[in-house]
């Protein structure tokens, strides 16, 4: 997270559970950074990454689980999805990569 | 024997396609250089997140997960 910080960069989490369940989440899992609820899956729907999800015969739609990089000017620079988007290395070699072009400043 | 074997692999390979649907990723046609798509939602201390409130400020990395206390 030193890392990120150092290159101008904030995570932000978001999944379709409520504020509620995200701030009892963040708390067991101690993470700094805000957790977002996407309950009407809006976001969800314009990054076209709502999943079916069968369990015990129902049938859900949750979030795809993906990482996305955008960058100072809100242009995307990295996109992974599944489960080597759990690790989030790539993402973050993408932002201290994106931090060197603007050293100077 | 063997062919019966080999014949119960075949079946069993059938049903890998139902499966594999199932596992299948949710692709995302937004790609490299695109704007990412704007958006306002609730954090978990009740505060509005812009994410165009980063612009020109902040790189961000939007990491979306399936379920709060599941794994990943």
């Amino acid at each position: 997270m030193a890392k990120l910080e150092a290159s101008d960069t904030v995570v932000l989490g978001i999944s379709i559970d409520s504020p509620a369940a995200n701030a009892a989440f963040a708390k067991q899992i101690g993470v700094t950074f805000p957790l977002l609820s996407d309950m009407n899956k809006e976001v969800l729907t314009a990054y076209q990454i709502l999943k079916p999800y069968d369990v015990k015969g129902g049938k859900y739609q949750w979030a795809q689980r993906t990482t996305i990089v955008v960058d100072k000017d809100g242009k995307i620079q990295h996109v992974e999805q599944g489960d080597s988007a759990v690790n989030p290395n790539s993402a973050v070699s993408v932002c201290t990569g994106l931090h060197k072009p603007h050293g100077a400043s | 024997m063997k062919r019966i074997m080999i014949c119960l692999l075949l079946l069993l390979a059938g049903h890998f396609p139902a499966a594999a649907q199932e596992d299948a990723i949710a692709k995302t046609n937004l790609k490299v250089g695109d704007v990412a798509p704007d958006f306002t939602l609730l954090s978990d201390k009740w505060e509005q997140v812009k994410l165009s409130d980063f612009r020109g400020k902040k790189n961000v990395i939007l990491a979306f997960y399936v379920l709060a206390f599941t794994g990943g």
